[in-house]
């Protein structure tokens, strides 16, 4: 790319591709990161930013392509050669063992003997250098998210890396951290002219912490150049920019809403590809969106639900509405909240204010059982974790829910009935099995989410959740799982999806809504859902 | 992580593998095999400790079954052993791990005798009360465990055993204190640490007399309850909750099951079993009918083993039951012969391992075979390109990826799923309480 700047670059990366098979998640990327320079590395999910950096790191080895350290071509086999060559990287998610002190997870991985005193100094020196004030004797699990970033910045930093890598680091932060992380960045950058690159999805936060800025999707760099030459707006189109594909795709994929029941404008013709200032135009992109069905109020309505986590606000004041008969899609990338509320509509996490409303009636969150009985069914994301019991057998999966159903008095269970619903079910939703009595461990993905869905289905919901719902699912499943949610909401199911596919849910959805550090930023119809405005809403910045 | 998927994930997975699955003649198989092996090893222990095994054998048979007499000595310690091993079947089914049953034998013993030497009631009705006591006693003390649970999080296992250190200084404090339950002087003889004597209607008649087979009615109360709860665990919605409990805390919420309350209740409901143990040790002729320190006889560890072996299953832990007194009866006569009686400990526990080892390894072969997990977990490609394939599977995972990053399609919220981790371990109190990752 840029190879006739001022400076050489200190990492280089020419083709680099990676395949998983038949998914390329590296597409011949090039990429240059200069000294002093931070450089922004912006893109969805899956576009491919993570395989990117686990070659850097040595986790990963690339199919294709070559790496240059100031210049000179490395192989990076392993984490050891990666830090060897003095890359650094920040994870996303942390990596610290809670109930350890603050010296001892930074010098974790060190090999010789354990020196508290030495750690702790060191620990203090880098602290100061930084600006990253921390106590070495304090332990992690008592440290706030952002107290725990400086620790994984410290532990970082120690081994000074020449190039420091930061996986998403404000996905765990508040406003105030976020800005404290960056401005010891940029003190790295230009003080002792370090590399960082800052992997992210937030627009503004791209936009106002690096000085370079690349764009990767689907595992390809569709943009790069200076920061302070790209405006959000057109950062926006680059990272989601596939409106025209997307819709031919699903076309032929059989899964264009084509006809659906009840008095909403079909939201099947092609979105148009206007020039941006023309979708801007008053646009109400915030607050609870009117339902579009005319005449029939939601009936499921959250209210200002708020999920706390210490500081940190993981769902905030979030209001959304479904109406009976409708689809809305709730669209954005993940970690913005999309998991705890799917956890919410579970009754698996109880919010720290506001309301969910089924019905008109608003639901005794704490009570076991009551989103059920209120008539919520929901398909969750980690069907293993709390869809299914892998080691109970589908009869016995498809009945959990509703067990005073196939009990008799002192709730002695019928097997006879037990069988019989379960064989019913297994007919109506093409479950393939040997017999009822089938451990759901053995089932394919496809299967064990069709138990999950028949079982939320047949209790005639008025409310469905289907959060991420065709996670792992090969095509055929997908497709059946479309025909079904279709069809709950042509029979007057209010659907919920909770997705961050966007084909799937431009292609379900009579409305989008834009979920983005745990609060609806925008609600559209998918008709007026350009890349430039989505990815603007997705990447946090709603006006 | 400090991630509190429930209350023993470990123990859970041990019991997920425990439970017999599709392929179990494989299981019985390699069974027969290992217990073949262990009898082997024990006969050769006794061997090379300078005894003979065929005498060995020979006394273990004298002493347990050879006529109605030891037959009858034998049962008798069936019935505690039992009751003990159906309790744990309850709260290892529900993933509460109690194992302080030896602590809750003491304390069910403790308050039967109290009961038993302070009311004085007529006829059988003295009997109902004490065994009702140590029921309601020894449950509401493994009930504490499960408060400490509730409330501060105290780890189930943890506590119930601990519990049982200070259920032993309590009966120690009880028959040593005059005003408590030490027995009364008699004229200026010497008094023992124990209690006085339960008086007559206090103790359990036996079906049959010496010299003929005698079956104390504890042991008839001990398969009626095995059998009820076998009965309520396979074909009630009781029984359906606490296995889905067990096996998958997080749906079980879900799905409307109020765990807290469940789980403690199965606790309770193994304390209890394990109380009613310690008022068999008093009112039936096992013992002289007095509360003594070491009254228990280990009865609650073996009881644990036995449930171990009958893998959770109480049906089951009747034959088991009946091995284990057998083992228990015929040791006391292998002494005569002059090999230690603590070898019978050890061919116990070579059993226990006999009848263990051969479905985890087996599951574990199996599991190595399907390559990590089987058919269910599936990779997440969710249409777009992937990183790593992950499988949620620590096995699965560790072998190229350090645990260091979360492929970004795996679906994991960090922040919202350790919340969750947090609220799946059954406590609405702690589910709010979620830790930072």
């Amino acid at each position: 790319m840029h190879t006739d700047d001022h400076t050489a670059p200190a990492l280089t990366l020419r083709g680099v591709s990676k395949r998983y098979g038949p998914v390329v998640a590296c597409d011949a990327v090039d990429l240059a990161v200069r000294p002093g320079e931070i450089h922004g590395l912006l893109g969805e999910n899956g576009a491919g930013k993570s395989t990117l950096m686990k070659i850097l790191l040595g986790l990963v080895h690339r199919d294709a392509g070559s790496i240059l350290r100031d210049g000179e071509p490395v192989e990076i086999d392993t984490p050891q050669r990666a830090a060897d060559l003095g890359l650094g990287m920040v994870h996303q998610h942390f990596s610290l063992i809670d109930p350890l002190t603050v010296w001892e997870n930074v010098i974790m991985g060190d090999s010789g003997r354990v020196d508290k005193g030495a750690a702790c100094a060191q620990v203090e020196q880098v602290a100061q250098r930084y600006g990253l004030p921390i106590d070495p004797m304090a332990r992690v699990d008592r440290l706030s998210a952002g107290e725990r970033q400086r620790v994984e910045l410290i532990k970082c930093l120690r081994r000074d890396p020449s190039v420091l890598i930061l996986d998403e680091p404000t996905s765990v932060l508040t406003q105030a951290e976020s800005a404290e992380l960056f401005t010891v960045l940029r003190r790295v950058v230009q003080a002792e002219n370090r590399a960082v690159i800052l992997i992210s999805h937030k627009l503004a936060e791209i936009i106002a912490a690096t000085d370079q800025v690349t764009v990767l999707r689907r595992g390809a760099v569709v943009f790069h150049g200076p920061t302070a030459q790209t405006t959000p707006q057109l950062l926006a189109r680059q990272m989601v920019g596939r409106e025209v594909s997307l819709r031919a795709e699903s076309a032929a994929l059989g899964m264009l809403p084509v006809e659906r029941s009840g008095d909403r404008p079909a939201g099947d013709q092609p979105v148009d590809d206007r020039p941006a200032g023309d979708q801007e135009a008053g646009q109400p992109a915030d607050g609870p969106a009117e339902p579009v069905t005319a005449g029939s109020p939601p009936v499921l309505r959250l209210r200002d639900v708020t999920v706390l986590l210490g500081e940190l606000r993981i769902l905030d004041a979030l209001n959304l509405d479904v109406a009976p008969g409708e689809i809305v899609g709730l669209y954005g990338v993940e970690g913005n909240g999309q998991a705890t509320l799917g956890d919410l509509l579970s009754g698996l996490v109880v919010p720290d204010s506001g309301t969910v409303e089924i019905g008109g009636e608003p639901v005794e969150l704490d009570r076991a059982g009551a989103l059920h009985t209120a008539g919520l069914g929901i398909v969750p994301e980690d069907r293993h974790r709390s869809g299914v019991v892998l080691d109970m057998t589908i009869a016995e999966n498809l009945v959990m829910k509703s067990l005073a159903g196939v009990s008799g008095t002192g709730g002695v269970l019928s097997r006879r009935r037990i069988q019989q619903i379960a064989r019913q079910r297994m007919t109506e939703f093409n479950i393939i099995a040997p017999s009822p009595d089938t451990p759901v461990r053995s089932l394919s993905g496809g299967n064990q989410q069709r138990v999950v869905l028949a079982r939320e289905l047949s209790a005639g919901p008025k409310v469905l959740i289907a959060a991420q719902p065709t996670h792992g699912l090969d095509v055929g499943a997908i497709e059946d799982m479309y025909v079904r949610l279709r069809q709950a909401a042509a029979e007057g199911v209010a659907v919920l999806l909770i997705s961050t596919e966007l084909e799937e849910v431009m292609a379900l959805s009579d409305r989008v809504a834009v979920i983005s550090s745990g609060r609806i930023v925008g609600v559209l119809d998918p008709a007026e859902a350009t890349a430039e405005r989505l990815g603007m809403l997705v990447g946090g910045v709603s006006h | 992580m400090a991630t509190l998927t429930g209350p023993d994930p470990a123990g859970r997975r041990l019991l997920a593998r425990l439970t017999p699955g599709p392929g179990g003649w494989q299981v019985t198989a390699a069974t027969v095999v290992t217990v073949a092996v262990a009898l082997g090893l024990s006969a050769l222990l006794i061997a090379v400790t300078g005894g003979s095994p065929s005498a060995s054998v020979q006394a273990l048979y004298q002493g347990s079954m050879a006529s109605p007499r030891a037959w009858s000595n034998s049962l008798l310690y069936v019935a505690p052993l039992l009751l003990v091993a159906v309790g744990a079947c309850v709260s290892a089914r529900s993933g509460f791990f109690n194992i302080g049953q030896e602590g809750q034998v003491l304390i069910g013993a403790l308050a039967g005798a109290w009961v038993g030497l302070r009311l004085a009631l007529p006829g059988p009705l003295l009997l109902v009360v004490v065994l009702l006591a140590a029921l309601l006693a020894a449950g509401g003390w493994a009930g504490l465990s499960a408060l400490m649970y509730r409330f501060r999080g105290v780890n189930v296992v943890v506590s119930t055993l601990l519990m049982t250190f200070l259920a032993q200084q309590l009966v120690a404090f009880a028959v040593n204190t005059p005003w408590l339950l030490q027995e009364s002087r008699l004229g200026t003889g010497v008094v023992s640490p124990q209690s006085n004597p339960l008086p007559e209607n206090a103790r359990l008649a036996s079906l049959g007399e010496y010299p003929n087979l005698q079956v104390n009615g504890g042991l008839i109360l001990a398969v009626l309850i095995a059998v009820a709860i076998s009965l309520a665990m396979t074909r009630t919605r009781w029984g359906f909750r606490l296995k889905m409990l067990g096996l998958n805390p997080v749906t079980a919420q879900h799905a409307g099951v109020r765990v807290g309350a469940l789980g403690g209740m199965a606790l309770a409901i193994s304390g209890a079993f394990a109380g009613l143990a310690g008022a068999l040790l008093l009112t039936s002729p096992i013992g002289s009918h007095r509360l003594q320190p070491g009254m228990s006889l280990n009865l609650g560890w073996d009881g644990l083993l036995v449930a171990l072996v009958a893998r959770n299953n109480p049906l089951l832990a009747i034959p088991v039951a009946v091995l284990f007194g057998v083992l228990r009866a015929g040791a006391s006569f292998l002494a005569a012969t002059g090999v230690p009686s603590f070898l019978v400990d050890v061919v116990k526990a070579l059993l226990v391992l006999a009848f263990v080892a051969p479905p985890a390894v087996i599951a574990l072969l199996r599991r190595r075979r399907a390559g990590g997990e089987p058919a269910g977990t599936p990779p997440p490609t969710g249409g777009l390109p992937t990183p790593t394939p992950s499988t949620g599977e620590p096995a699965a995972a560790g072998t190229e990826v350090p645990a260091i990053d979360v492929p970004e399609a795996s679906g994991s919220d960090k922040t919202g799923s350790d919340k969750t981790g947090n609220g799946s371990t059954g406590s609405e109190k702690t589910t709010m309480e979620g830790r930072p990752a």
